[in-house]
């Protein structure tokens, strides 16, 4: 027996010095180390305005300035210096900049972007920078060079590629979304067609031209097809726009179908129709074939949303224990689980990480109760929720942007399209800010 | 004169009245459980808009935060930096002392008048007593592996509840890119919650996390390279680090991946 204990003791010293052994080099040779305490604190950074080059650039410098300013305060992760803080010299090149100058106080920038705007042969040429203000050895982190068809629309679209490459940088490594687009519903007369804008509410414009109710637009995630819903002689009916072909393309119209939603692979389409009787969720390949049913239950079935993050779930809104509240299923209709405990639920939208819901719910739905409809973001995992409007009117239809750091609502004082306005907001509720004016509704955010 | 003629009830009939009591017997109880079963069997349907109560399954609570974009402390002392400086508060206005009422004022001849007192016997001022200026509290840094190549400006964040700071030892990477170095503490920080960890027993412990970023800004490799002795606060660590699909490319070309290691402390 002592032979056998000493025999195991031998055996256990020599794994520990063994590991010992293993583990010491790997923890000296780290390249970097660091301590996190608490949340973190957003970058400083001042943007001069663009130095003007050869040629009138006038308005284009301006458009430029305008919309780099704006992407960069938009982001949400960043402490934007105010342009009056600005030190007077406009520096236009690396030699030009004096860091000194942007990294004392008033400014007290942990980063500069700054460049020239120039315009020549028709063409507009920018040149921007990103100096590390408080690093005098290695300032350069980011070096750009554009060169465009000289129009405002342009200038405006550097803008937002040169803020995206910034963002990205410094941002962790997500992807900006300055270039990205929002399509929404737009009353135009007594029509509705969808429209497209810019992320930040310029360049809005017309997609459809049906002449008739078309709503739930829902862009594909290579951003190659339109689905929406269009009111013709059936009923309401799935439609989809190609925007490469610029025309409507054949989706087969069964029964009334309504919100359709994209998988995050493109490859399937998930709907609520009512082709057997009862609403049901319904899932088809992105043509419209090989539709298959996955809810199977008395009672309304709705507004389905795939998990962005793997596919592999499907959020939606179910009447079958009464008022609608929203549930979470596998894709073919197994692990139903319910997330909602009560109230009105409609329209949910899922993060592009995966991890949240956002929705809109009244919590105090009923005759009598004091009902306000706001959105509201929930967790999955831990069914957490808050509360991102608060007694700001009716607000529905919320679509996450593809960075998951902002979100984008609808928001009225009563439930008539007419009055209906499209905000966005940061994803904690913040920065609230209206993007359109009356009569747009249903956004949803582009997947990029 | 007629007769009159008693029927007499017959067994027969008899038998017959008493069947059909039974048969009405029979019936009303049929009916009865019929409607009964009825009520009990189908269930009342609840329909969108009806005004009842809900009871539900699911309990949800209220989070504290999100892990999402964090909200910036103001700018205190530089009213300047702030695109919406704060008004600035009213003078407090000087206090008066209240006039004496009647009944307050002193009775003279109760006053014992004060002797002035000789100017040789005045007491010495007494010496103010000398408070003894407690040493600041030290802030919360890392106090392992500080090198002279950062500069404290670029490295030291103020933040909700202390200060963060990433050091970088004497490998270059972290002086020739502060920047990515500052921007992966940042995105660790919002993915870090440290309601995961239990506040109790994770007070003034700190664990060591190492990973590896690969040139594509992915994470591997997460482990801890020493334990906080709090398992709630390890694990919180870890799953911050493995929320984080990329921390963004390298931006030195031709690196293959870079060692790190990051200390969380909960406060």
């Amino acid at each position: 027996m002592s032979r056998k204990t000493a025999l195991l003791r031998a055996m256990v010293t020599g794994f520990v010095a063994l590991a010992v052994i293993c583990l010491t080099p790997a923890a000296r040779a780290q390249d970097f180390t660091g301590t996190i305490v608490g949340s973190g604190s957003q970058i400083r950074i001042a943007v001069a305005d663009f130095k003007p080059g050869s040629g009138d650039a006038g308005s284009l410098k301006r458009a430029f300035d305008t919309t780099l300013y704006s992407d960069l305060g938009n982001a949400g992760i960043f402490d934007l210096v105010s342009k009056s803080l600005a030190p007077t010299s406009t520096p236009g090149v690396p030699a030009e900049i004096s860091l000194g100058q942007w990294s004392i106080a008033p400014v007290n920038a942990a980063m500069v972007a700054f460049g020239n705007l120039g315009v020549s042969g028709g063409k507009v040429q920018v040149n921007g920078f990103l100096f590390d203000a408080k690093n005098t050895q290695y300032p350069q982190v980011l070096a750009k060079q554009y060169q465009e068809e000289a129009s405002e629309d342009s200038a405006r679209q550097i803008a937002h590629r040169f803020a995206d490459e910034i963002i990205f940088r410094l941002g962790g490594g997500t992807a900006g979304i300055a270039e990205s687009k929002i399509y929404f519903v737009k009353l135009t007369g007594a029509n509705k067609e969808i429209w497209e804008m810019d992320y930040d509410g310029a360049n809005q414009h017309p997609i459809t031209h049906l002449g008739t109710i078309s709503i739930s637009p829902r862009i594909s995630p290579d951003s190659s097809r339109l689905a929406f819903v269009s009111l013709g002689k059936e009923g309401f009916q799935v439609k989809v726009y190609s925007m490469l072909l610029g025309r409507v393309v054949n989706f087969p119209s069964t029964g009334g179908s309504n919100s359709p939603a994209w998988a995050p692979d493109g490859k399937s389409i998930a709907f609520a129709s009512s082709r057997s009787g009862d609403p049901e969720i319904w899932v088809s390949d992105a043509n419209g074939n090989l539709a298959r049913r996955i809810t199977n239950f008395k009672g309304p079935d709705s507004s389905p949303v795939f998990n962005p993050r793997t596919g592999s779930q499907i959020a939606w809104i179910s009447g079958r224990t009464g008022l609608p509240q929203l549930y979470i299923m596998d894709s073919d209709g197994s692990t139903v689980q319910r997330l909602t405990d009560g109230g009105y639920v409609s329209s949910p939208s899922w993060s592009p990480n995966g991890q949240f819901v956002a929705f809109a719910w009244d919590r105090k739905y009923g005759p009598g109760a004091p009902g306000g409809r706001d959105i509201y973001v929930m967790e999955i995992s831990s069914k957490k929720w808050i509360q991102l409007t608060h007694d700001s009117g009716l607000c529905d239809f919320p679509s996450w942007s593809p960075d998951g750091r902002h979100i984008v609502y609808t928001n009225g004082p009563n439930d008539r399209a007419s009055s209906s306005r499209i905000f966005t907001m940061l994803a904690d509720g913040t920065q609230k800010h209206a993007l359109t004016g009356p009569g747009a509704d249903m956004p949803n955010w582009s997947w990029k | 004169m007629p007769t009159l003629t008693l029927k007499t009830r017959s067994p027969k009939e008899e038998e017959s009245l008493g069947s059909s009591f039974a048969g009405a017997l029979v019936l009303h109880a049929a009916i009865l459980g019929s409607i009964l079963g009825w009520s009990l069997l189908s269930h009342h349907d609840q329909h969108w808009g009806d005004n009842a109560s809900q009871a539900g399954a699911v309990q949800a609570q209220m989070v504290e935060a999100l892990p999402l974009p964090p909200k910036v402390k103001p700018v205190q002392d530089q009213v300047l930096a702030s695109d919406t400086p704060s008004v600035a508060p009213p003078k407090p206005e000087p206090k008066t002392e209240p006039p004496p009422k009647p009944n307050e004022v002193l009775i003279p001849d109760k006053v014992k008048p004060q002797k002035p007192l000789p100017k040789a016997e005045k007491p010495p001022a007494p010496e103010p007593p000398k408070h003894v200026q407690p040493p600041p509290p030290p802030t919360p840094k890392a106090t392992s592996g500080d090198s002279s190549g950062m500069r404290i400006a670029q490295v030291t964040q103020q933040t909700k509840s202390g200060t963060s700071t990433v050091n970088v030892q004497e490998r270059s990477f972290g002086d020739r890119f502060p920047y990515y170095v500052q921007a992966v503490g940042g995105k660790i920080n919002r993915n870090w919650i440290q309601q995961e960890a239990d506040s109790r027993a994770s007070l003034g412990k700190k664990v060591s996390i190492s990973f590896i970023i690969n040139a594509d800004g992915s994470v591997r490799d997460v482990a801890v390279a020493s334990r906080s002795g709090s398992p709630t606060l390890d694990l919180s660590a870890v799953r911050a680090l493995q929320r984080i699909d990329t921390f963004g490319p390298l931006p030195q070309p031709g690196l293959d991946h870079v060692t790190v290691e990051y200390t969380f402390i909960p406060q």
